[in-house]
């Protein structure tokens, strides 16, 4: 009777779905896709991203590389649907099924496998791809990177000239050192914090880990078990301590706007291409934008962050967000987006055009990264089995937020900063018992 | 329809009875289901939520009232009820203006009155993010506010900046929610004294009463019930403030941030559900509190002139 029935379920399903792909059950992994075969694949897919940039009508780059992926593969239909608020309506969606490829969310990675189909396995992929371990679980991977980006700041090289810089800055106090002079010598705001938009000041986060300490176990295995990582590190400055302490010197010593509370974040990038702007902390995904925000896009340049370790700069690389394919998806849009995929990652020079570092391996470097000669590139490691959500959990515990959306901790430096109404050392403590509390109440060991 | 027509006579009257109840009962199943579904099952998880340990994900166990004590004795989240200060401050000033600008309606004949109201309940109709883009440019250094206040003869120096310095930045934010709910307030109470009769005025007005005396006697009593509820609305909406504060104070930063934004972070950016739903829970029941108090509050204040107006009134009748 079982056999019956399963019989006739086979039967419905291979009579049903008309694609030979769908009929044999079992996907291909993402290595084994050949692109140019299964030309007439066909399904519809929507693709949720957070690249409202990509998606206006003036400059339709989203569509432009599906109307060129269509050239091959005519029947698969893609809709981008992109998202200002991506970073939280991505969470409440991740459950639905009204979407076939998306960015994977700051989501726990015990979780992939509830929303996203495997990739592959980590072994395979590692060889293929960079960043393969960044949606990664039990061995399998679950998404593919979009772009990459190695961390550092962004720059104005007009404005470095006409204040004399001739040597980028290399240390905390060359970086001060630097905004003076800008300011001295030049019209540009030294250093543009972005405050009003919230995010861009979380984005200080990133630079903690391996720019403030050259190790890429730091941010995924020591943070959550270091004790007091706030704490000052002097002689060379370094750690998280010298990372905030030049946001708050700088705004101490009125290196920022004028009028933080009202800066504009879509406002500040044609500032940035005029030279009303010398510097800028944010990812390098940041520096095509720059450039492409007014006349002289050759003006912005690219540093690594000024903290050197044992005389050595650390730029930290990793993946912007990975694209992963709906796990409720039917068989055909699952195997349609494994092309697109690809096709994005091999064939659309996507991550060369948007300024990041090559997906595939043995991709091209763009221009971008011309003052990272000598810089080490390196990426975060994973975290340790059976620790995988431990530094979300201690996130959510201190209520810090790390790297995950804990903007108004960073505002908080500027505005003590300004106010002038507490110290920075004092600020460093909170966090650092905010940190201790959370390890204590999640038990965890403290090294 | 077609049932009714082939039944018996006899019978009809209590096939009827059992249709309407029948009718009545599917017609309220379905609302009263959606009501269930929506908004009191959800109401209870977080009930249950807030006394757990749990992100969206993952349930972390019962904790007792740990989360609702954390409310209490964490500084920032009492500082941030405290911002409602500023916004309750905001609805007293913002019924009052209400309520001169729908008397001076009311009671006066104004040429184009009409469209002053109109003027004055446009802001309600606008989209709350779109008000608060307008005020971010409003209160920008040097752009409209500024540029107003230096027409008027002010210097830019002696301007402060509306929304960096901690010392007006709330004030600032409480304007715009002044600004926008003013007008509705206006509309509500020009509607509640156009209800009262108006020979009441005409016989205060021989009995030589000024207009402020008709404003305390007729309209103030005859206004009641309405000026109750706007109150309570204001002070309510007060409690919860949010848009102001997280669309024009960038999302709560610089000191900004009310208890309900603090819930907004807590639920969605740290992901503690079940501490944002105890915050919730405390949100709730301050404003249940709030409600009460005036409620009882204005039974003694309201009684006494209930009774002037009744007396007023009948001496007013009397006089007819």
């Amino acid at each position: 009777m079982k056999k019956l029935l399963s019989l006739i379920l086979a039967l419905c399903l291979v009579l049903g779905m008309a694609s030979f792909a769908a009929a044999d059950g079992e996907l291909p992994t993402f290595d084994k896709i050949v692109l140019g075969e299964n030309t007439d694949l066909a399904a519809d897919l929507v693709f949720y991203y957070h690249r409202t940039d990509l998606d206006k009508d003036e400059n339709p780059v989203l569509k432009n590389y599906v109307a060129k992926f269509n050239e091959t593969y005519p029947n698969i239909k893609i809709e981008y649907q992109t998202d200002t608020d991506y970073h939280e309506n991505a969470l409440l969606r991740v459950k639905a099924n009204d979407w076939t490829i998306m960015g994977i969310p700051a989501i726990n990675k015990d979780e992939l496998a509830t929303y996203y189909i495997p990739l592959g396995s980590l072994e395979t992929l590692n060889g293929l791809y960079n960043f393969a371990s960044a949606q990664a679980f039990g061995g399998n991977v679950y998404g593919i990177a979009s772009t990459a980006t190695a961390s550092g700041v962004l720059y104005n090289k007009a404005v470095f000239e006409k204040a004399g810089i001739t040597e980028l800055p290399k240390t905390p106090d060359e970086f001060i050192a630097a905004l003076k002079a800008i300011k001295e010598k030049t019209d540009a705001i030294p250093l543009y914090t972005n405050y009003a938009a919230g995010w861009t000041m979380g984005a200080w986060d990133a630079y903690i880990g391996i720019a403030a300490t050259g190790r890429d176990t730091y941010m995924n295995q020591e943070l959550a078990h270091t004790k007091d990582p706030f704490a000052k590190q002097e002689d060379p400055a370094t750690g998280a301590y010298a990372v905030y302490k030049i946001l708050y010197d700088a705004v101490k010593e009125g290196l920022i706007e004028e009028d933080y509370s009202t800066t504009d974040w879509e406002g500040c990038k044609p500032m940035m291409n005029q030279g009303q702007i010398g510097v800028m902390v944010l990812g390098s995904w940041a520096f095509t934008q720059m450039q492409q925000a007014g006349d002289k896009p050759e003006d912005i340049g690219y540093m690594a962050f000024p903290i050197s370790i044992g005389g050595k700069q650390y730029a930290p690389a990793g993946s912007d967000f990975c694209f992963g394919i709906n796990v409720q998806a039917t068989d055909e849009q699952k195997l349609a987006a494994m092309y697109y995929l690809k096709w994005l990652t091999h064939e659309s020079n996507f991550s060369y055009n948007e300024g990041g570092l090559p997906i595939a391996k043995g991709g091209a470097y763009p221009d971008l990264y011309a003052a990272f000669d000598g810089i080490d590139l390196i990426s975060d490691v994973d975290a340790l089995p059976g620790e995988e959500t431990l530094l979300n959990e201690m996130n959510a515990e201190s209520e810090l937020n790390i790297n995950n959306g804990g903007n108004t901790k960073v505002q908080g430096i500027i505005e003590h900063a300004f106010n002038g109404d507490k110290e920075f050392d004092d600020i460093m403590a909170e966090w650092n018992a905010a940190w201790s509390e959370a390890q204590a109440a999640l038990n965890v060991e403290v090294k | 329809m077609s049932i009714v027509s082939t039944v018996q006579p006899d019978l009809r009257r209590k096939r009827i009875n059992w249709q309407k109840m029948l009718v009545i009962v599917l017609f309220a199943v379905v609302p009263l289901f959606l009501l269930m579904l929506f908004t009191y099952v959800p109401f209870a998880k977080m009930i249950q939520f807030s006394f757990h340990n749990m992100s969206y994900t993952k349930d972390k166990g019962y904790v007792g009232f740990a989360n609702y004590l954390k409310v209490f004795t964490k500084q920032e989240y009492v500082g941030a009820m405290l911002l409602s200060l500023y916004y309750m401050a905001g609805a007293v000033v913002q019924l009052a203006l209400a309520l001169f600008f729908a008397s001076v309606l009311s009671l006066e004949k104004i040429r184009g009155s009409g469209l002053f109201k109109g003027i004055m309940f446009f802001p309600f109709l606008v989209n709350g993010i779109a008000i608060g883009y307008i005020f971010k440019f409003f209160f920008t250094r040097g752009f409209v506010l500024d540029t107003v206040l230096q027409a008027i003869g002010i210097p830019l120096e002696s301007l402060p900046y509306w929304l960096r310095d901690q010392s007006v930045n709330n004030w600032s934010l409480v304007f715009t929610s002044v600004w926008k709910y003013c007008g509705q307030n206006m509309v509500l109470f020009i509607g509640a004294i156009a209800s009262i009769d108006p020979t009441l005025y005409e016989a205060a007005t021989i009995d030589g009463a000024n207009r402020w005396q008709q404003f305390r006697a007729i309209i103030l009593p005859g206004i009641k019930t309405v000026f109750m509820l706007n109150l309570i609305l204001s002070i309510t909406g007060s409690l919860s403030a949010f848009e102001p504060a997280y669309v024009v104070g960038n999302m709560g930063a610089n000191g900004t941030a009310t208890f309900f934004i603090k819930i907004h972070e807590m639920a969605h950016v740290t992901q503690k559900v079940g501490q944002a739903s105890a915050m919730a829970m405390v949100l709730m029941a301050l404003i249940l509190i709030f409600t009460a108090g005036q409620r009882l509050f204005f039974r003694f204040v309201m009684k006494d002139s209930e009774n002037t107006f009744n007396a007023k009134a009948n001496k007013a009748k009397a006089l007819w």
